[in-house]
């Protein structure tokens, strides 16, 4: 039995290395050449964007072609482990760069750090591209990212005699009193969807020097003091305290919260930035909205950052090629129209500068935009056991806090003991 | 019994030729049973008993899902990690209320259901279509479409209690003591048209001579049900409930996507853990540690439920 | 008390269908509502005004008809070879005692309990070697594989529901033991296998998680991928397309479930007595 099992495993092994080797071995040396360009898409606007840039490609290359294939986000992280394991990947995935990064580790992306031009590297920031730097390696181009921003009721801030912040940065501490000055009768001050909160929590702790995890891989410390603790305990007094947080939106997602927001039953949200362009959609016709300027803890803006990502499968044939298409699909006017369809922010200046160039103030884009050069890496991106600890750990962990079941030390004490648990 | 048969001429005698040595009939049976069977085999044996065996296998191996995977074999090693995992265990107590309560439920109404649909009421077609609709609904949409049902402020069952002058503002997949009972209603919704469908065959192979015979006895409605429909359906419903238990216990997307286990962990199912230390940690062995643990703890379940079925036929039979 | 009895069996009906059908309901009432009815608080099964376009939306998208088609290939087949293959097989493993018997059963729930996220890696690899990724057959043998322990379950607890005095009554008239199960077991299972038609029929058809693995070619997708990319990152759902799109896909299940129901009942049975 155990000899049996051992060469079973080991059949395994050997079925996936051949089976990996024979499906990098097809096109052939003759004829153009077809890259298989995995993307997710759901936005109808996106996806022509998309169409069109590889439609410019196609055109430009007859030696390579590019057919897109299409995938949906749910269940997509199934369909790459299949596909990884089961050596029959796309040659260029799209994805993201939290859940890119396990598949990195695991030895299946094409270093990308040599075939990155100069120009595309310096277009980054900084703390974009450390997000899809793995081990020194870049395993992604960056495309599109988000940001957490506060949208704000003109109508009701003015009503409550508050004076609607402008500038490059508004502290937690204003979004506190404007919060507490706008609560009155059947209005609260502020509805923020945080049904999963440890995205939320994790995203904007830069902010306040938390930094959560230090390290990569199976070798990660997790610290949870005060600069991790500081917005979790903030949203808890806005509850609490102040009661100036709507209730009911602590449990609902981002985009159910949004309703009260619309309804006027809330003054300001925080949301995902790319909600402007539904705001502007799906707002009632008189509704005077605004996008206030980007949340800066005592550290500063930052918000950690995880951009969409480009990436090459290590096993294709065809790694260089597909690193020209993928140059080229996050050329400025490129990345500018992609992101302009999906109301997200481009991961390089230039698009980032075309874009506020183009859509100017309309529905707050160059308040978003701005925010575009605040992004930093975040540590929990190159942990393993992260998705697993989120899931089981800090997302109950922290739903029990919100809903005051438990206190601060206890929170604390459930984040690090949990953690222990599961990487012991 | 005899009287739904075809009328038949009783006597052995009319086929003397055939009459053979029990042990040469027992030998044509068995030969008929394997040609029957089969056919079956094949598929299974390559798309199902074999992956099942490398699954079992890996729980057995530190197997991680990396390019060029390199494994050893670390015999118990995975079982005595996993027994530790109090995270795990704690799922696996909220796994079992959760299957035993959905699959009891689901019974429970789907009996009542088939009867129903069974007991000659107007407009019987069209019921029995729309009883099944939780199957139409794609699996897609059917999360999606609850959360908007049990919506707080935006939901219309928080507004229909409401017009009834009952509280409407209960956070039903948000609060702490609702969140289970709510997603095990949708669990229930869901098993529904499977557990009827089933019953309702179940019924219709009830030869109705019995019902009319015990009718002649003078048994009422409640004695016949219990004199007539349910030892005939019982074969039946041990069958539909040993499958809707695993099926029940082995779900976790569903409720994933209607609380992501929350709030604070109330609707966390064992089944997810398998699923994130396989796929997300992609410590595909120690996974499947625990999913050799699940199917040894269902099995011996299943195992002891059968067993009492079985018994109970038994004791009936001689009784 | 008894005239009582019919009225309370209407009001039960009445109180399932509601609780059964009211998700579909809702579901149609959101495939014409415009995106911001749909995110406002406002609870209304009829739309404040009529959003055809989701339906627009929907077909506009890429390949839904087409993948409508793939579904219902695959269900039909895969539902078709489960009863040719699961009827005799599930006889044999109701009447019969001993090794056969055992190892069927153990195999049947143990398939059932084991997690599918630790089978599907070595499926596929198994399938790729044979050269049946990404193709509609591999799918339906798969659908057949995994739906065959629940048929073979089923199938085998209505042969169990069948008395053996009828069985060895018919073999007694002289019939084999092939002329016994046609003329006899058979019919009177044909309950049981519409019941277990319809299961292998709608899980074929709604299934995700094989389909989503397997099938890499856009021109293979089933309905439920299809109807999965209309679900975007962080829960950015286009909700009215994608209620429009699954009232669409609803159809057929429905459409099938009407012509299959009248086989459930006993119309069949009686027939096949007298034969």
């Amino acid at each position: 039995m155990k000899t049996r099992g051992v060469s079973i495993a080991a059949c395994l092994t050997i079925t996936t290395a051949l089976l990996a080797s024979c499906g990098s071995g097809d096109a052939g040396d003759d004829g153009p050449v077809t890259l298989k360009f995995q993307a997710l898409s759901d936005q109808p606007a996106a996806i022509a964007a998309t169409e069109s840039i590889v439609e410019d490609w196609n055109a430009e290359h007859p030696d390579v072609q590019v057919e897109i294939v299409p995938a949906g986000w749910d269940g997509v992280y199934d369909k790459l482990i299949t596909q990884f394991n089961g050596g029959a990947a796309p040659d260029v995935i799209h994805y993201e760069a939290a859940s890119i990064v396990s598949f990195a580790r695991d030895g299946y992306l094409a270093d990308l750090t040599d075939l990155m031009s100069d120009e595309r590297r310096a277009d980054i920031p900084e703390g974009i591209l450390d997000s899809v730097t793995v081990d020194d390696q870049v395993i992604a181009y960056p495309t599109e990212l988000q940001s957490y921003v506060v949208f704000a009721n003109r109508t009701l801030l003015e009503d409550a005699g508050v004076e609607v912040p402008t500038g490059d940065t508004m502290t937690w501490d204003e979004l506190r009193e404007i919060a507490r000055a706008t609560t009155k009768g059947d209005v609260y001050g502020l509805g923020w969807g945080l049904s999963s909160p440890t995205a939320a929590f994790m995203s904007l702790a830069p902010g306040f020097g938390g930094t959560y995890m230090e390290g990569t891989g199976e070798d990660v410390t997790l610290t949870v003091g005060e600069g991790e603790m500081a917005l979790p305990e903030l949203v808890h007094d806005m509850a609490y305290e102040d009661r100036s947080i709507l209730p009911v939106t602590m449990t609902q997602s981002g985009s159910e919260a949004i309703a009260s927001f619309y309804a006027g039953q809330t003054a300001m949200t925080v949301q995902g930035s790319y909600q402007a362009a539904n705001i502007a959609k799906d707002a009632p016709k008189d509704f005077d909205w605004v996008a206030l300027p980007p949340l800066a803890g005592p550290e500063g803006p930052q918000q950690a950052a995880n951009p969409q990502t480009l990436s090459v499968n290590i096993d294709s044939s065809h790694v260089e090629e597909s690193a020209e298409f993928i140059e080229f699909f996050t050329q400025t006017e490129n990345l500018a129209a992609l992101n302009e369809a999906d109301a997200l922010i481009p991961a390089t200046t230039s698009a980032q500068e075309a874009l506020t160039e183009k859509l100017g103030d309309e529905n707050g884009w160059s308040t978003i935009l701005a925010s575009g050069q605040n992004f930093t890496a975040a540590p929990y991106l190159f942990a393993d056991s992260y998705a697993q600890w989120k899931d089981t750990v800090a997302t109950p962990a922290y739903q029990r806090y919100l809903a005051q079941e438990t206190d601060e030390a206890e929170l604390a004490e459930q984040l690090t003991s949990g953690w222990d648990e599961i990487t012991q | 019994m005899t009287a739904v048969t075809s009328p038949r001429p009783p006597t052995p005698a009319s086929r003397p030729g055939r009459r053979r040595g029990p042990s040469g009939l027992d030998r044509a049976r068995r030969r008929e049973a394997a040609a029957l069977v089969m056919p079956s085999l094949l598929p299974i044996l390559v798309l199902s008993v074999a992956p099942l065996l490398m699954g079992v296998l890996l729980a057995f191996t530190d197997a991680e899902l990396v390019r060029q995977p390199d494994y050893q074999f670390v015999g118990a090693d995975n079982f005595t990690r996993l027994a530790g995992n109090s995270l795990f265990w704690d799922s696996f107590r909220i796994g079992m209320t959760w299957a035993i309560a959905v699959t009891l439920l689901q019974l429970v109404a789907a009996l009542g259901l088939a009867l129903l649909l069974n007991s000659g009421l107007r407009l019987q077609s069209l019921t029995r279509v729309l009883a099944l609709i939780p199957w139409a609904m794609p699996p897609v949409v059917v999360a999606i479409m609850w959360k908007m049902i049990y919506s707080p402020n935006a939901g219309p069952l928080n507004a229909f209690l409401g017009s009834l002058g009952l509280p409407d503002d209960i956070n039903w997949l948000a609060d702490f003591s609702t969140a289970l009972p709510a997603v095990i209603v949708v669990g229930v919704w869901v098993g529904m048209p499977q557990t009827t469908v089933t019953l309702l065959a179940g019924l219709q192979q009830i030869p109705p001579e019995l019902n009319e015979a015990a009718s002649m006895d003078g048994a009422g409605a409640w004695r016949r049900f219990w004199a007539v429909t349910m030892p005939s359906l019982r074969p039946i419903v041990t069958s539909i409930t040993s499958l809707n238990f695993i099926w029940n216990f082995n779900s976790f997307s569903l409720v994933y996507v209607l609380t992501e286990g929350g709030p604070g962990g109330r609707t966390m199912l064992p089944m997810l853990f398998t699923y994130l230390e396989a796929f997300k940690n992609r410590n595909i062995g120690y996974a499947a540690a625990m999913g050799v643990v699940l199917v040894v703890v269902v099995v011996l379940l299943l195992a002891v439920y059968l067993r009492s079925q079985f018994r109970d036929d038994r004791a009936e039979k001689k009784g | 008390m008894r005239v009582l009895v019919r009225p309370a069996q209407y009001v039960a009906l009445a109180c399932y269908i509601v609780f059964l059908g009211f998700p579909l309901l809702w579901l149609v009432s959101a495939s014409v509502k415009s995106s911001a009815e749909l995110n406002s608080l406002v609870v209304n099964l009829l739309p404040q005004e009529w959003h055809w376009n989701n339906y627009a939306e929907a077909l506009a998208r890429q390949g839904l008809v087409s993948s409508a088609g793939n579904s219902a290939i695959v269900a039909l087949v895969s539902t078709a070879l489960v009863i040719l293959i699961a009827l005799p097989a599930s006889y044999v493993l109701a009447r019969l005692k001993g090794a056969i018997r055992a190892a069927g059963v153990g195999w049947i729930l143990v398939s059932q309990v084991f997690p599918v996220i630790l089978v599907v890696l070595p499926l596929f690899l198994i399938l790729r070697t044979i050269g049946l990724t990404d193709s509609l057959l591999g799918l339906i043998l798969v659908h057949t594989t995994y739906t065959m322990p629940f048929a073979l379950w089923m199938l085998q607890g209505y042969v169990a529901a069948i008395p053996v005095d009828l069985e060895e009554a018919g073999a007694m008239d002289g019939g084999s033991r092939l002329v016994v199960l046609r003329r006899i077991v058979f019919p009177l299972l044909a309950p049981g296998v519409v019941a277990t038609a319809m299961f292998s029929f709608v899980s074929s058809w709604n299934e995700f998680f094989f389909a989503l693995v397997l099938l890499q070619s856009p021109e293979n997708y089933t309905l439920p991928i299809t109807l999965s990319t209309f679900i975007g990152g962080e829960g950015k759902v286009a909700l009215g397309p994608l209620a429009a799109g699954s009232v669409l896909a609803a159809i057929p299940s429905i459409v099938f479930f009407s012509i299959m129901q009248k086989k459930l009942t006993g119309g069949l049975l009686a027939g096949a007595v007298k034969g």
